[in-house]
């Protein structure tokens, strides 16, 4: 189908995404963040009493909801992924360098107590001070390492 | 109260995949071109995200909103420490090399790229390899505030 644009503008989704921010405060009071929602995932997986389930409801919701979009969009496309990558090293190569980059970034996440949702917007938008340090530090260190990578590979990436 | 709080989760979650696949968050080419400063649309994205929902939930505490099913509004705020410096840099050179996050990870995969699984995977490994060496919780900011009190103090 394409009942949706090929990219939603950043104007329209960024306002988006602050009202879902405030929404979640005004019903249920909560923080809207994504590396909660794994951990909580993660426990009820485990089958920990103090799961917080709605947050694994969360989890799925995402998932169901990004398909959606994508049915309605440019279509759900079994691929690969990670084209500029696949198109430098073999698949296995990539998925260890991504595997890698994942298992940092949620390390990083759990002692940071958030994420790109959690600290980037929701965080921010609190005004809490720790996040806006966190913030400022992932972003400023994610295009470090960025400007790094694309010297190792002479541009590529 | 739980099973509707659940229904809430999911649909917030719905929503929140929605936006970030109709904004193309979930393509590795659109994170790496914007921490490439090749193109700035995912700055200004976040940007107007912060712009929306700061002064709105600044007003709303001002006002002592009450939530739905939470009580009074409670924003919370806390100072940086280290873990924060810490966590922030590891967290920033995973996402750098990995070119994806949590939430745009899942659309990822729901969008049908298979290496999705792989940072997915990742991901949880990482978080709990953090859970069993962390000394102590971080509560209070970002996210993980729901170990706190504030969801069982506030059953109607």
């Amino acid at each position: 189908m394409d009942l949706l644009p090929d990219r939603l503008a950043w104007y329209v989704a960024g306002p988006l995404l602050g009202l879902l921010v405030v929404g979640l405060f005004l019903v249920a009071n909560q923080p809207l963040g994504a590396s909660g929602a794994y951990v909580q995932t993660m426990k009820a997986a485990r089958r920990d009493t103090d799961t917080v389930g709605w947050r694994v409801w969360y989890f799925g919701g995402i998932f169901v909801g990004g398909a959606l979009a994508t049915a309605l969009g440019t279509g759900i496309d079994a691929r690969s992924g990670y084209d500029a990558m696949t198109s430098l090293w073999p698949t296995p190569v990539v998925a260890l360098i991504v595997l890698g980059g994942a298992v940092t970034m949620g390390y990083g996440a759990r002692m940071a107590g958030g994420c790109t949702s959690g600290h980037g917007i929701c965080g921010t938008a609190q005004r809490s001070p720790a996040s806006w340090v966190t913030t400022a530090t992932f972003m400023a260190t994610a295009v470090a390492v960025t400007a790094v990578l694309r010297l190792v590979t002479g541009g590529d990436l | 109260m739980n099973r509707r709080l659940n229904i809430v989760g999911g649909l917030f979650g719905a929503a929140f995949g929605f936006v970030l696949a109709a904004a193309q968050l979930h393509e590795y080419d659109t994170i790496h071109r914007m921490l490439r400063f090749d193109e700035p649309d995912v700055f200004f994205l976040m940007g107007s995200a912060i712009a929306t929902s700061l002064p709105l939930l600044w007003l709303l505490e001002r006002r002592k909103a009450r939530t739905l099913y939470g009580g009074q509004l409670a924003l919370s705020r806390s100072k940086p420490e280290r873990h924060h410096l810490v966590g922030g840099a590891l967290f920033g050179m995973g996402w750098a090399v990995a070119g994806t996050c949590p939430a745009p990870a899942l659309v990822m995969l729901s969008s049908g790229a298979a290496l999705a699984v792989v940072a997915i995977v990742g991901l949880f490994i990482g978080l709990h390899l953090r859970d069993r060496h962390a000394i102590r919780m971080v509560v209070g900011d970002g996210e993980h505030r729901e170990i706190g009190p504030v969801l069982e103090s506030a059953t109607p």
